[in-house]
C-alpha cells in the first residue's frame, strides 16, 4: 500500500477470507495494532483501497457484515465482477495476512428504530447489511423478517447463515426455481408502523418501491441502498482552479478517487451519486460530460454547471472546476 | 418571557387528501369540525372513509352533525378528547400500512393525537395536522408529569403537584405540549410578573 494513497485510511489485516460461493468472498479485516475498530450501526458500509498499479488507487465501498457488538474485526463480502475496474478481481486475489486500507463506517441505510415491524428484501450480495442490521432488532427485542432472493441453491451459503443465526425470520427464494418474489405478497396488509429496507439489484429495488406506492406505503417507511459499480471511461485532465493543480484521472479511477489519493480531502458519504456529498461546481469543460449520478436533477445535468465527483467524469480533455 | 419567538411550536398544515391512502382517518375535536367537513367533501368519492370527532371543545363549536351528514355510517363520536385517544390507539393497532390520519383541532388535542400516532411510527408524509379554534396551550409539568389543559396565563399552579410554574416557549413534540417548570426555583416565592400568554 504506497502512502499517500492512504490518506485517512485505517490500516487492517486480512486474517481470514472464506469463498462461501463460486463468486463471494467473506473477508475478516482487524485493525492492525490490534486494538479496536471504529464502532459502527447496523446498515453501516466502509470503503476499502486498492492499490491496482502505481497510479490506479481505487476505494470501493462494502457493506459490512459482522456484528456491530465486536468491533475487533470487520467483516465484509466481495463479489467477484468480471469486466469492471478489477476492484472485486484485487480482493479476490488477496490472502491472509495481506493488508489493506479501510475508511471509517459510514450509515446510510439504518434502521428506523422506532419502527413496529421491520422488512428487508435482499437480493444477492444486498444481504450483506441484514447481519448486523437483524443483529441489532435482535438484541432490541424487536419484530423482523427477512426475504432473499438467491439465484440457485449453490449461491445461497449466505442466505443459509442468516437462516442459521435468525431461525424461521429468514425466507429464502430461489429465482432460478420459482421466478422472482412476490413482493406484493411481503407488502400487502402488514402493521401500521412497518418499514421496509431494500437492498439489492436497481431492478429489485424499484420493483418494490413500485409494490410499496401501490399499497399506500408512503415513502418514509421505504429504505433502500445499492452500491452502483463504477463505470470506466476515458483518461482527462482534473484542474483544480482554486489550487492551480492538474491531475490525471486514469480511466479507472474516479475524480474522488484521484483527489484523495493525492491527499485532498472533500466532503463524501455513498460514492455512489446518490447522497450529494461530493457536489463539485464545474467551471470548464472541453468535452461532454459522464453524469452518472442520481443526485443532480435532468437540468443540471443538461447545463454542466456541477458535476458529482465520485461515480461522474469527462469523456476526455480537460475539465476545471472550483476546487 | 423566558425565551422569545417560539421554533418549537409545530407549523400546522392544511388539510388535503394524500393521493395514495387506502383508508383515511379523519380525526378531529371541537372546532376541527369545519376542517373535518372540508376535508371530506375533497376526498375523492369511493375512497375508505373512517371519521372520528369527540365533542369536548374550550369554545363550545360542535360539528357532529355536519360530520354525520358528509360521512354517513362512519362517523363515531366521543365525549371527550380523551375518550378519543384511548379509541385512535385501538385504531391504529388495527389499521394496516396505507392508512393516512388527518387531525383537526385545538393544539392540545393535536398535541395527545400525535402522542398516539407516533407510537405507530407515523410520519409527516402520512399525518397532516391543521389547528383550528384558540391557541390555548397544553402545558406538560416536568415535575410530576401532568398535563394542564388550555392555559393562558404565563404564570399558572400546576393541577398535579400545585407547583407555581411557567411556561416556556418550548414545545415537546415528544410529549405533546410546552413545558412547564417551577418558577420560584432559584428563589422562593420570587416569580415571574404574572402576564398573558400570547399563545
Amino acid at each position: 500500500m504506497s502512502t499517500d494513497s492512504a490518506v485517512g485510511l485505517i490500516p487492517v489485516i486480512v486474517t481470514d477470507i472464506d469463498d462461501v460461493t463460486p463468486d463471494i468472498r467473506v473477508l475478516r479485516l482487524a485493525p492492525e495494532d490490534g486494538h479496536y475498530l471504529p464502532g459502527f450501526s447496523g446498515g453501516s458500509h466502509i470503503t476499502v483501497g486498492i492499490d491496482l498499479d502505481a497510479e490506479t488507487h481505487l476505494r470501493n465501498a462494502y457493506s459490512l457484515m459482522s456484528s456491530p457488538y465486536d468491533t475487533s474485526h470487520y467483516e465484509i463480502a466481495v463479489r467477484r465482477v468480471e469486466g469492471g475496474r478489477g476492484g472485486s478481481r484485487f480482493i479476490h486475489s488477496l490472502k491472509p495476512g495481506d493488508r489493506l486500507g479501510v475508511s471509517s463506517p459510514v450509515n446510510l441505510f439504518p434502521i428506523q428504530i422506532h419502527g413496529k415491524l421491520h422488512i428487508f428484501v435482499a437480493g444477492g450480495i444486498g444481504i450483506t447489511p441484514l447481519f448486523p442490521q437483524l443483529e441489532e432488532l435482535e438484541r432490541a427485542g424487536a419484530a423482523f423478517e427477512a426475504h432473499v432472493s438467491c439465484r440457485r441453491p449453490e449461491d445461497a451459503s449466505l442466505a443459509h447463515r442468516l437462516a442459521e443465526r435468525f431461525g424461521s425470520r429468514v425466507h429464502v427464494c430461489y429465482t432460478s426455481q420459482s421466478g422472482r418474489q412476490d413482493f406484493r405478497a411481503v407488502l400487502a396488509r402488514r402493521p401500521l408502523g412497518s418499514h421496509v429496507y431494500v437492498c439489492g439489484p436497481a431492478a429489485m429495488i424499484s420493483e418494490v418501491r413500485a409494490e410499496a406506492r401501490g399499497l399506500g406505503w408512503s415513502a418514509s417507511h421505504v429504505h433502500y441502498e445499492q452500491f452502483v459499480e463504477q463505470k470506466t471511461g476515458k483518461a482527462f485532465d482534473l484542474t483544480l482552479a482554486r489550487s492551480g493543480v492538474t491531475l490525471r484521472v486514469p480511466a479507472q479511477v474516479s475524480p474522488l478517487e484521484v483527489l484523495e489519493a493525492n491527499g485532498i480531502a472533500i466532503p463524501y458519504l455513498c460514492r455512489g451519486g446518490a447522497c450529494g456529498q461530493c457536489e463539485t461546481r464545474v467551471l470548464q469543460s472541453d468535452t461532454a460530460l459522464e453524469h452518472n449520478d442520481v443526485w443532480l436533477s435532468d437540468e443540471a445535468k443538461a447545463c454542466n454547471s456541477n458535476f458529482m465527483p465520485c461515480i461522474s467524469r469527462a469523456d476526455g480533455g480537460t475539465l476545471i472546476v472550483d476546487l | 418571557m423566558l425565551i422569545t419567538g417560539i421554533k418549537s411550536r409545530p407549523v400546522y398544515d392544511r388539510l388535503a387528501p394524500f393521493p395514495d391512502a387506502l383508508l383515511h382517518l379523519v380525526v378531529g375535536q371541537g372546532s376541527g369540525g369545519s376542517a373535518m367537513s372540508r376535508l371530506l367533501a375533497d376526498i375523492p368519492a369511493g375512497a375508505e372513509v373512517e371519521v372520528m370527532y369527540s365533542t369536548e371543545s374550550f369554545t363550545g363549536q360542535n360539528h357532529a352533525e355536519a360530520l354525520a351528514a358528509a360521512a354517513p355510517g362512519h362517523v363515531q363520536c366521543f365525549a371527550s378528547n380523551a375518550a378519543l385517544g384511548d379509541a385512535l390507539q385501538d385504531r391504529l393497532a388495527r389499521a394496516f400500512m396505507g392508512t393516512r390520519l388527518y387531525l383537526a383541532g385545538s393544539e392540545s388535542f393535536i398535541g395527545l393525537a400525535m402522542k398516539v400516532a407516533r407510537q405507530f411510527d407515523l410520519n409527516a408524509d402520512e399525518v397532516l395536522r391543521e389547528h383550528c379554534g384558540s391557541l390555548v396551550r397544553r402545558v406538560w409539568c416536568v415535575h410530576c408529569d401532568s398535563y394542564n389543559e388550555n392555559i393562558t396565563q404565563r404564570v399558572f399552579s400546576c393541577t398535579g403537584c400545585g407547583k407555581p410554574l411557567v411556561v416556556r416557549d418550548h414545545y415537546s413534540r415528544l410529549m405533546g405540549a410546552f413545558m412547564g417548570v417551577q418558577g420560584d426555583a432559584e428563589v422562593p416565592g420570587e416569580l415571574p410578573e404574572p402576564s398573558d400568554l400570547d399563545t
